[in-house]
């Protein structure tokens, strides 16, 4: 005789419980990644009277006084938000021809001084950024360049072309050299090609550098905290100083701010999300 | 093929900007560093007394030892929850774009942003987290007053905002590992954790160090989390390296120290990262061959 069947077969149990750990992992993952985010969202759109009470993310008031607030007690800060647009756009667009064309001089060619070089361009990259502000800020109030967008753009750029072009390269690697073979058979000079062949063709590996400048361009605090003062101040750093203003703390136009900064970036790097990803692999792991 | 006159032109941009900006700067604070000068007075040679007045200052030393924990504890832990994650993720995932998409968040909110959430989270009268803490019976986190409180918040803080980019090395490499290994090491009759440990990690182990030293090298740099968080207080006792040269730099306005100090952070850094810099360039830029 045949054992009775059990009524729930224990290896579909396993699977079920197994199934069952991993969503609450998955559960866990992004109430850590997206409750912050969220909270300061929710946060900035209820009364201020609500906003210590409850940490719940909807279901309290709901009003867009904050927002009116920040108007009211920042107008600079609409200011600072558009030098932060200028600044991250302008050191994207910097950073794109430059390691553009490093990027495919490094792919194309090789030998002693150009691997030399490049070897150089990943030790400056080890460079703390705070150990250079200190011998920069003589030089640059010496060139009357304190407190301006330009520098910021020189700034962010510099400290982004080594992962430029490094990105650029890895690739441009992939572009089969056939193509611009042939388009030297017919003629073409080698502005023409990279303008007619090679640019077109490396638009991820574009949109990825851009990613990353973009970001830090329009994150970065410490450049922005010791070389600007009034004129060319970003976002960041005015939201820091809400949260050292004398007369306390005003959560309500913080995360009225915050969500300002904070919504065009992340709708940004979700757009381009799988640039992304494949930016940081071919930029770190496919060398 | 070598390099002719137009590629070195196509180059220079690149590299104008790498010596004007970090490397030229990168000399002088050398130079500085042997010299004292403060604000409206030229640099005068003293040569190394700066370096002993920084190496004979306790708060160096404790700047140095609250580096040495908040980089070690944010890189390893980063890096095991990351690997747990990026494990999950590697398996079935419901809406797995959009998933990736909620992990990826925290790397496209600002340093100053996240001390803003966090300490609102934090906040010991009302912060959200700090009543749940309260109704598990927990006291709150005394970030403000205690300082090895202060630094756990700094960490926490960290992992948080650099969880993505670890995840995402971690998660594509764990998607570079082929199929068939599995299947043929479950035809073996190997278990999921025998699995783990003899295919997963081997072949993750080149994704894994870059990982780590890149996290390495950054998580070296950190400051805006610290000094918007505590301001490396109270009593400058969670001052790690970066606040405390700009403490000496720009506070203090003794540029001669915050050289020094500059000095000794860069060849910290870049003792840790030489050995990785070293495969990486082999790896990168050798194909004479070709």
């Amino acid at each position: 005789m045949t054992p009775p069947k059990p009524l729930l077969n224990p290896r579909l149990l396993k699977k079920w419980g197994i199934g069952m750990l991993r969503m609450l992992a998955l559960a866990a993952v992004l109430l850590w990644s997206i409750y912050p985010i969220a909270l300061i969202v929710s946060m900035s759109l209820r009364a201020p009277r609500d906003i210590l009470s409850h940490g719940s993310l909807w279901g309290v008031s709901f009003t867009f006084q904050n927002y009116q607030n920040l108007w009211k007690r920042w107008p600079d800060f609409f200011t600072n938000l558009t030098n932060s647009l200028w600044v991250a756009l302008l050191a994207t667009a910097l950073t794109l021809v430059v390691s553009f064309l490093a990027g495919y001089a490094y792919s194309r060619r090789s030998g002693k001084a150009l691997t030399a070089s490049a070897f150089f361009m990943i030790m400056v990259r080890l460079l703390p950024p705070i150990v250079l502000t200190l011998p920069l800020f003589p030089a640059v109030n010496w060139l009357h360049l304190n407190d301006t967008k330009f520098l910021l753009v020189v700034l962010y750029c510099s400290f982004f072309v080594s992962l430029g072009v490094w990105i650029m390269k890895a690739f441009i690697d992939q572009l089969p050299r056939e193509l611009e073979e042939s388009a030297s058979m017919d003629g073409a000079g080698l502005w023409q090609t990279l303008r007619r062949i090679i640019l077109p063709l490396s638009y991820a590996g574009l949109i990825s550098t851009a990613v990353f400048v973009m970001v830090f361009a329009w994150n970065d605090f410490l450049f922005a905290f010791i070389f600007t003062t009034v004129d060319a101040k970003t976002a960041p750093l005015v939201i820091s100083e809400m949260v050292g203003a004398i007369d306390g703390v005003d959560w309500g136009i913080l995360f009225a701010a915050a969500t300002l900064q904070l919504l065009p970036i992340l709708a940004f790097v979700w757009m381009v999300q799988k640039y992304l990803i494949a930016g940081l692999t071919a930029g770190s792991v496919k060398g | 093929m070598k390099p002719d006159r137009r590629h070195w032109l196509m180059v220079s941009p690149a590299q104008a900007l790498l010596v004007l900006v970090l490397f030229v700067p990168a000399l002088y604070v050398f130079w500085l560093s042997l010299t004292r000068s403060t604000y409206g007075k030229s640099p005068e040679w003293v040569g190394l007394a700066n370096y002993a007045t920084v190496l004979g200052d306790p708060y160096f030393w404790r700047a140095l030892w609250n580096t040495a924990i908040v980089v070690n504890t944010i890189v390893f832990v980063e890096f095991a929850l990351a690997l747990g994650v990026a494990v999950l993720f590697a398996g079935w995932i419901p809406w797995r774009k959009w998933m990736i998409a909620m992990v990826l968040a925290p790397y496209a909110i600002t340093e100053v942003v996240s001390v803003v959430i966090w300490k609102f989270m934090m906040d010991p009268y009302g912060g959200p987290i700090t009543n749940a803490l309260a109704s598990l019976g927990l006291p709150p986190l005394d970030w403000s007053v205690e300082p090895s409180h202060g630094l756990a918040l700094v960490i926490v803080l960290s992992v948080w905002h650099h969880l993505p980019f670890t995840f995402i090395l971690l998660y594509t490499a764990l998607l570079g590992i082929p199929r068939d290994l599995y299947e043929a090491a479950q035809v073996d009759g190997a278990n999921a954790w025998k699995q783990f440990v003899r295919i997963t990690i081997p072949l993750l182990v080149p994704a894994m160090l870059v990982a780590l030293v890149f996290r390495y090298i950054f998580a070296f740099r950190i400051f805006s989390e610290v000094w918007l968080l505590t301001g490396g207080g109270p009593a400058r006792t969670t001052e790690v390296l970066a606040v405390y040269l700009y403490r000496q730099a720009f506070r203090y306005a003794d540029f001669g120290a915050g050289a020094a100090t500059g000095w000794l952070m860069l060849l910290a850094s870049l003792l840790m990262g030489a050995w990785y810099i070293h495969l990486m360039y082999k790896k990168m830029f050798r194909h004479d061959a070709t």
